[in-house]
């Protein structure tokens, strides 16, 4: 994990003190002075699950740390969440496999489910895709654009 | 004892509702707030009722029911914007209904109100939605009040519940159904697995939408009454050409069944972070989950949380609850 920390005293502690409380395991800190007041600061820690990590990064993000990027066995990790949306229009005759896979280009589709009354009606198409949080807006611009290019009521759940 | 005079322009559901209202609670805040409420002018299209004494205002209602108001000993031919002008008072209840294009003829007769030093209480959304800001640098360059509660949610107090008693909360969030008839429709599709025409006829016919429902429909109601939340409770300064709507025209019943199937249900949500109105999903078990023509508003604050209101979005008696809520808490101050 790396976080940008003001250079004052007793702030390492701080942010060690979650870590180990929500049960990592710390192997490594190291520190480098970056710009003005601030120092970056790279822990490497063992944690035994997931919602483990996500307790520690909401305790630091609680204590206003700046936390600026973690890395889960060398990859980056983030925060996923999920969201539904209905499609409703002729989702089908406009190449379902296009929408998708350009949904797929900022998610990951894990649920579909279609009703087709006939096939010159409307269908209505519910999805459920797994995003990253941070791309939450871009996200749904992707999937308004699709909707007004293939002529779509997009009906997105309450954030 | 302090004696109010108020001017009351428009005389529909809401104005007699309002009328109704005074009669039964008169004597009440007579007694409770030391102040004796007087309608001085009731003014209609092609004249007005007005007696600086006081109108005689059961015989008024009656009168008006029978659309005989002209056979009211008070009639004369004057018409709203010189009763405001030439008669002493000290509100002016602004009752009209308001065109959205332009809105009038209520901005008209707000203005004329406050440039006369008259507080004006209203529950017409058009004048506010297009110059809300305006109107409000007026009110208070001429140091009187203006007053709006009825004009989003009827008789929930959305406003003046923020102003008086969350004045140190700010605001992250506002979510609202705000419009009965759409919502009318939308629980009638999602209990009797009905098409949207069909629900819209059966609204109808028990008086709920009106004959040209489009404004509620097409999510123009709900826009109109997100942007005076907007500019009032968060302070955005947006007028209604900023905000993005899509109306429940296209909400078909088989988007509602599939919906249903995955524990959500379709309303119709002014999203005041993003300006948006739009039919979203709503989980099943959430409090705006609201059924039939109530409407809900759900404010997400950093200091008092989530709070809820649940209420009656309209009707000309659960409406007056909020213009006496503007006309008392003005006279009191
Ligand atoms: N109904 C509700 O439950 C409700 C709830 C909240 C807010 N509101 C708002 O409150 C306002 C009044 O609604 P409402 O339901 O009472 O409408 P309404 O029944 O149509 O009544 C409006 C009255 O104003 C009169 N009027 C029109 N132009 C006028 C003018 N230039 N001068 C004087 N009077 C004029 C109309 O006369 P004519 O009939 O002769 O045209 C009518 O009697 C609207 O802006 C509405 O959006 C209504």
């Amino acid at each position: 994990m790396i976080l940008q920390l003001k250079d004052v005293p007793g702030m390492l502690i701080r942010v060690l003190e979650p870590i180990s409380s929500y049960g990592g395991n710390i192997i490594s800190v190291t520190h480098s002075r970056g710009e003005k007041d601030s120092v970056s600061v790279h822990i490497s820690f063992q944690i035994r699950d997931q919602s483990s990590l996500n307790l520690i990064k909401k305790a630091l993000q609680k204590q206003k740390m700046h936390i600026s990027e973690i890395r889960v066995e060398g990859k980056k990790y983030y925060t996923k969440k999920s969201l539904s949306f209905i499609l409703v229009g002729h989702v089908i005759d406009t190449d379902i496999q296009d929408t998708i896979d350009r949904i797929n280009t900022l998610g990951m589709v894990s649920d579909i489910d279609v009703v087709m009354p006939s096939p010159e009606q409307k269908s209505s198409v519910m999805m459920n895709v797994d995003i990253d949080e941070r791309v939450n807006s871009d996200f749904v611009e992707l999937v308004e654009k699709i909707c007004r290019e293939k002529k779509f009521l997009l009906i997105r759940s309450l954030d | 004892m302090k004696t109010a005079k108020l001017i009351i322009i428009g005389f529909g559901v809401i104005g007699k509702g309002f009328v109704r209202v005074l009669i039964m609670k008169h004597n009440e805040i007579l007694k409770n707030h030391d102040i004796d409420l007087k309608v001085v002018a009731i003014c209609e299209i092609d004249g007005s009722l007005v007696n600086e004494k006081g109108i005689d205002l059961e015989s008024a209602l009656k009168l008006a029911e029978k659309e005989e108001l002209k056979k009211h000993n008070d009639w004369r031919s004057i018409k709203g914007l010189e009763v405001i002008e030439e008669i002493d008072a000290d509100i002016v209840l602004e009752l009209t209904p308001g065109n959205i294009k332009s809105g009038e003829p209520g901005l008209s007769h707000i203005i004329c109100a406050l440039k006369n030093g008259r507080h004006v209480v209203t529950s017409n959304k058009a004048p506010l939605a297009l110059r809300f800001s305006q109107l409000h640098k007026l009110a208070e360059k001429r140091g009187v009040k203006l007053r709006y509660e009825a004009s989003v949610g009827g008789a929930i107090p959305i406003i003046n519940l923020y102003r008086n008693n969350m004045q140190i909360n700010k605001i992250h969030s506002i979510y609202g159904i705000l419009n009965g008839t759409s919502n009318f429709i939308l629980t009638k599709m999602f209990e009797e697995d009905l098409a949207l025409d069909i629900a819209l006829k059966e609204a109808q016919e028990i008086g709920i939408a009106e004959k040209d429902p489009s404004y509620d429909i097409n999510g123009i109601d709900t826009g109109v009454k997100l942007v005076i939340l907007a500019n009032s409770l968060m302070d955005k300064k947006i007028s209604f050409r900023d905000v993005k709507i899509t109306g429940i025209k296209e909400v078909t019943p088989e988007s509602v069944e599939l919906a249903k199937n995955h524990g959500f249900v379709i309303k119709l949500i002014g999203d005041v972070n993003k300006l948006e109105v739009s039919p979203r999903l709503v989980p099943l078990d959430h409090p705006l989950n609201v059924s039939g023509t109530l409407n809900a508003i759900m404010l997400d604050t950093d200091i008092a949380g989530s709070i809820i209101l649940v209420g009656h979005g309209a009707g000309k008696i659960e409406t007056a609850s909020s213009l006496f809520s503007d006309v008392l808490d003005i006279l009191r101050s």
